[in-house]
């Protein structure tokens, strides 16, 4: 609650500010001067009418939420993301660069993201934050790419910069620039082929989705379309198609948007694809227009303005009917006018403002938008138009008659509907009343977006209003004369039954996002796992695996069979040379070798002493025979001499002595 | 010349051992040391700053005589890559250490854990502010080791198994960054990377060509591109979630940032002007493509909590590739480094988280797990900060950096029309890490509560949590100062 207040005071502040803006000034701090970034606020009458919108609705919305979020937990959750969301979509439309408008145009997305997940308990609001975030992100990307190239070309992010060197890119280039642009824009603010996120965004509590239609978010892509006319000036003119796209996108958009809203049971369907429907018209009006002074650039503007006055009251009137209900479904509502008289009298004031019915500004606007298109030459586009507006008077008359009109239902008989709480009542009513009488304040509105359009009563009765009036007339008539039934379908029978099942799938964006793309990217992502838990992730192991068993291999063949049983064969080698050495030499040899040389010398010994006594003996005998024969022949020669004699038998003696010493000594 | 840079390295080795003795006592306090000596680490690397700010060279330089053989002098050097890449790394270790404080808690051995987590230090700081080839391939290894033995000892399952395909692979690539630099040495004679350059302008490009390819086939490997990616997912995901967060947020950018200042830095100029240059970089793109596509389309399905951010750091090493391929450009180049330094803030930031859910539900898969906002509030938060940094949208830190890369690639493109379809296929991969991130925090933290009793994380993790999620948004908010830092750099990369 006191963060409540101080988002009022915050909120009501950024009015008054705002107020004095009536001339372009801009302010800036150095950021990042080395890339020549600056932070800068700029104010022209374009930024200044957005940011005074936004802060205007934040103050409606937060005092609408002192009630409407009254019994939620997280309430500071709550409103630090919804005076962020604020905060982020001032500074996208104040921003006086393309960095810094880019990053609060993510912030834009982040904020939305949160506040539809606000309920994070429930499955349904976390999935649909996700689908938001990302298919608006998918956006982003071009916005991104977009601003890359320009800085690329221009090396400059700063808008002044830019208008006055835009001439100077290539004319290829800005034709990417400026359809990678309209990317951006296009999925922020729901258009074909992106406008299924806004329906996802209806998780989110009422209150946010009031905020997020009637100024922030959606708003974006609006801005950057307007935004990118006054930069590129004269330049949109030049780039081939550009405008023609956007008038178109923005025109089969409307006629989709309607239709889908005809066939929805959901109240808030209604509503979610009322704003696709509409924001189709502020494309196709700012898709003739080539300058700020052309009519098809304030007209897109004002309807912005008037579609965010019907648009938020519708949301707040949805949110006290839901919280009064229980349920979103509108075949379960019925008989609301007598519950909530004051909610059915401000739901009227939705119905004919929606419509476009004077005095509601929305009369105005359309038909500005109208009065553009037709003098812009593009008839098909305008009869798209027209047959959108017949739809538009269709399904609003629907959705009064589905919740206020016809019988109570029996599901309301149990829940006992009661009027909304005072604080949702005045917000609502404060929007009711500027709703109706806004018109009277075109003049300073024209003046401050230096329009020259003038917005009076007087207009009513030019014969294009009376063509407007009269299809306005004819789809609703044609509504309530066909049938006042729950859907498209019974009305038109069984006979074209695809149309329906078109409509009620929304055309199968939907289903070709979440079936086809969703499913296609999971897929691949599984094939890629697979392919990541088979290949990849083993791979590494596979081969240190193959190594291993290498190794095994290796350990088997060489390691065991041969090289760690090697030592043991050269060991048991030796052991059996030895062994054999052992037999055959050792034993067989060695070991009797010392008997061998005893018997050896034992047989030398007896064999010497028989040689030698044998030839001793005979020695001896020749000797003493030679010496006898000899000492004869001596004494045959000398007889007489006695001397020889005696020294002859001396001789003898002594040999005898020897040869008997040789003797004894044996 | 003062002394900065020598004291840088010094202080945590010497740390080391009175970190062990402390945790004996008290894990708590060795932590509490940790986290001081890395704040004294960026004190004296901050010294720097002036020089590499205003100095005519843009750079800080310290010489001294170590192995004089190599003609290779204990070159350490800062300019305003080195000192981004330095104090982030010291950041993201403290707040590892503040982390492991309740982490671990449990765990034993912690007296080992925290001083291989210092020595981690010295080896990460250290790739970042030599010169000197050798001693880059010491510290290249001196990062490896450490970061073996805590992602074996204190990892979740089979951890030695991932730890092993860890060490393997990034030695392997090692061994390649080996032979690069010793090529370098044999045909320049010199292992400084300033001289080397100059050197090789006039060597032969044959040589050269081969030189670039060894080394930037070593560092892809540690970046985990595609091919080579394997050991990344194991490892960050056994890992313990400090570990998670070093590995996933400083020790791969190592990889990134030795592409940047050797590959690219060193070799590329001298076949720059060859048809082969061209054909580098346009592989490099390639691979940065193949990378970040294949990581975020698994991180779409994957169901491990930990593996999904482990995918996403593939994905985002395909970014920083996909940005160095752009390589001249002065707007691609800081952009890249500006995204190593927010990548490794807001991945650390988001292992952490990752790491603080897994400790308190003791499970991993995201698919049981749900609606845990309410009961954790601090760590969804933080997650959900970290994985919209990680998906690039601001104004959390990755969103500047992946722009000022898509900024380079438009410019390229008005050079080469090559870079038309990788740089609209990066935009399609942008959706998709948005996808992932939606996706890790929708089923961590939103839809039906699955778990009753659940509790936030103890103060510790709390405050390393909160810190690092401060930085994202400050670094997301207020990039001036790395990119002046970066930018200023630019006479080292002006080829």
């Amino acid at each position: 609650m006191a963060v409540g207040l101080v988002a009022t005071v915050l909120a009501a502040s950024m009015v008054t500010d705002v107020y004095f803006a009536s001339n372009t000034s801009n302010s800036s701090l150095p950021w990042i001067p080395s890339l020549g970034v600056n932070a800068g606020v700029l104010v022209d009458p374009l930024s200044a009418l957005f940011a005074s919108l936004v802060a205007f609705f934040s103050l409606v919305v937060m005092i609408y939420s002192i009630d409407y979020m009254a019994d939620q937990e997280n309430l500071t959750r709550y409103y630090f993301f919804m005076l962020l969301f604020m905060s982020s979509m001032i500074g996208l439309v104040m921003s006086d660069n393309f960095l810094q408008m880019f990053i609060f145009w993510e912030m834009v997305g982040l904020c939305s993201y949160s506040l539809i997940s606000f309920w994070y308990r429930r499955a349904e609001s976390a999935r649909a934050g996700v689908k938001v975030f990302l298919m608006t992100r998918v956006g982003d990307v071009f916005l991104l790419a977009a601003i890359a190239l320009l800085y690329a070309n221009l090396g400059s992010f700063s808008f002044s910069y830019i208008t006055a060197h835009v001439e100077n890119v290539p004319l290829p280039t800005l034709t990417a620039v400026a359809f990678l642009m309209l990317g951006g824009a296009v999925a922020k603010s729901a258009q074909l082929p992106f406008h299924a996120w806004l329906y996802a965004a209806m998780e989110a509590p009422t209150s946010v989705s009031a905020l997020l239609h009637s100024a922030t978010m959606v708003k974006a892509g609006v801005y950057l379309i307007a935004r990118l006319i006054l930069l590129f000036g004269p330049l949109t003119a030049s780039v081939p198609m550009w405008s023609s796209s956007v008038l178109w996108i923005g025109a089969i958009t409307t006629f989709v948007g309607a239709t889908s809203a005809l066939s929805t049971p959901d109240i808030k369907g209604v509503a979610a694809y009322s704003t696709v429907s509409q924001i189709g018209f502020m494309f196709t009006a700012l898709g003739t227009a080539h300058s700020a002074s052309s009519p098809g650039w304030f007209a897109g503007l004002l309807h912005l303005v008037s579609h965010a006055l019907f648009q938020g009251l519708d949301f707040l009137l949805i949110g006290g009917i839901i919280h009064a209900t229980k349920t979103r479904d509108m075949r379960l509502m019925g008989g609301l006018r007598k519950a909530m008289p004051i909610t059915f009298g401000l739901g009227i004031v939705v119905m004919l403002a929606r419509v476009g019915m004077p005095p509601f500004i929305s009369f105005f606007s359309k038909e500005m938008i109208f009065q553009s298109v037709l003098s812009s030459g593009n008839l098909h586009a305008a009869l798209l138009l027209y047959v959108s507006t017949a739809i538009t008077f269709a399904y609003t008359l629907r959705a009064t008659v589905l919740v206020y009109v016809r019988e109570k239902s029996d599901y309301l008989e149990q829940v006992h509907p009661h009027e909304a709480p005072r604080m949702m009542l005045f917000s609502a009513g404060v929007l009711a009343v500027l709703c109706t009488v806004a018109s009277l304040f075109g003049e300073p509105v024209s003046q401050l977006m230096r329009a020259d359009v003038e917005i009076g009563l007087n207009e009513v009765l030019s014969p294009s209003t009376l063509i407007f009036l009269f299809t306005v007339f004819v789809g609703g008539s044609t509504y309530l004369v066909c049938c006042r039934k729950t859907s498209l379908a019974e009305r038109l029978g069984q006979a074209p039954r695809y149309l329906n099942r078109i409509l009620e799938n929304g055309y199968f964006f939907d289903a070709f996002y979440e079936k086809v793309v969703a499913r296609c990217i999971l897929s691949i992502s599984s094939g890629l796992k697979w392919v990541e838990m088979t290949v990849f992730g083993p791979m590494p192991h596979i081969f240190v695996g193959r190594i291993v068993s290498l190794s095994n291999v290796v350990n088997e063949r060489v390691e065991k069979s041969l090289l760690s049983r090697l030592p043991y064969l050269l060991a048991s080698c030796i052991v059996r040379l030895s062994n054999a050495i052992h037999e055959n030499l050792e034993k067989s040899f060695l070991d009797r070798l010392p008997y061998l040389v005893a018997n050896g010398v034992t047989i030398l010994a007896h064999s010497t002493r028989y040689y030698l006594d044998v030839s001793a003996d005979g020695l001896l005998y020749m000797i003493t025979n030679k010496t006898l024969a000899s000492a004869s022949e001596i004494q045959k020669m000398r007889s007489g001499s006695i001397a020889r004699y005696i020294s002859a038998a001396l001789i003898g003696l002594l040999i005898i002595l020897v040869l008997t010493a040789l003797t004894m000594l044996r | 010349m003062q002394s900065a840079l020598l004291p840088t390295l010094l202080l945590p080795t010497l740390a080391a051992p009175f970190v062990y003795l402390i945790c004996k006592r008290s894990s708590k306090v060795a932590a509490l040391v940790i986290v001081l000596t890395c704040a004294a680490d960026i004190a004296l690397l901050s010294t720097t700053a002036p020089y590499i700010l205003n100095g005519a060279s843009h750079r800080y330089v310290e010489s001294y005589s170590w192995i004089p053989v190599l003609h290779s002098s204990f070159m350490l050097f800062v300019d305003g890559i080195s000192f981004s890449m330095a104090t982030i790394t010291l950041v993201l270790i403290s707040t590892a250490a503040l982390f492991s404080i309740n982490y671990m808690q449990e765990r034993k051995g912690l007296a080992e854990y925290y001083t291989l987590l210092t020595l981690l230090s010295v080896g990460l700081v250290g790739v970042f502010i030599t010169s000197n080839l050798m001693l880059f391939y010491f510290c290249w290894e001196l990062m490896l080791v450490p970061s073996y033995f805590i992602i074996g000892g204190w990892g979740y399952k089979e951890p030695y198994r991932a730890a092993f395909k860890f060490f393997i692979f990034t030695h392997a690539g090692a061994v390649f960054v080996l032979l690069g630099i010793g090529a370098i040495f044999m045909v320049t004679g010199d292992l400084d990377i300033f001289q080397a350059r100059a050197a090789l302008m006039t060597a032969n490009p044959e040589i050269v060509k081969w030189i670039l390819l060894s080394l930037t086939a070593g560092f892809a490997v540690k970046m985990a591109a595609v091919p080579v990616h394997m050991w990344l997912p194991d490892a960050h995901s056994e890992a313990p979630a400090p570990m998670s967060a070093l590995l996933s947020g400083v020790i791969i950018s190592a990889g990134a940032y030795a592409i940047l200042r050797v590959s690219l830095g060193t070799v590329f100029p001298a076949v720059m002007s060859t048809s082969f240059g061209g054909q580098f970089l346009h592989g490099l793109a390639v691979l940065g493509i193949v990378s970040a596509f294949f990581g975020s389309l698994i991180a779409l399905v994957e169901p491990d909590i930990k593996r999904i951010i482990a995918y996403s750091s593939i994905a985002h090493m395909g970014y920083v590739l996909f940005g160095l391929s752009l390589f001249p450009f002065q707007e691609a180049t800081t952009g890249t480094v500006l995204h190593l330094i927010n990548h490794a803030v807001s991945k650390g930031l988001l292992f952490l988280s990752a790491g603080a859910v897994m400790r308190q539900l003791e499970i991993r898969d995201v698919r049981e797990m749900g609606g845990l906002a309410g009961q954790m509030p601090t760590t969804a938060t933080t997650s959900t900060i970290a994985a919209l940094s990680i998906a690039g949208i601001p104004p959390f830190a990755c969103f500047i950096s992946e722009f000022l890369i898509f900024v380079g690639a438009f410019q390229t493109i008005g050079n080469d029309g090559f870079y038309l379809i990788p740089t609209a296929l990066m935009l399609i991969a942008a959706v998709l890490s948005l996808a992932y991130a939606l996706r890790f925090v929708g089923q961590v933290f939103l839809g039906p509560a699955k778990h009753e009793k659940v509790s936030d994380v103890p103060p510790f993790m709390r405050l390393a949590m909160v810190v690092l999620a401060a930085l994202v948004v400050v670094l997301g908010i207020w990039p001036t100062f790395f990119i002046q830092l970066i930018m200023s750099a630019s006479s080292f990369l002006a080829v």
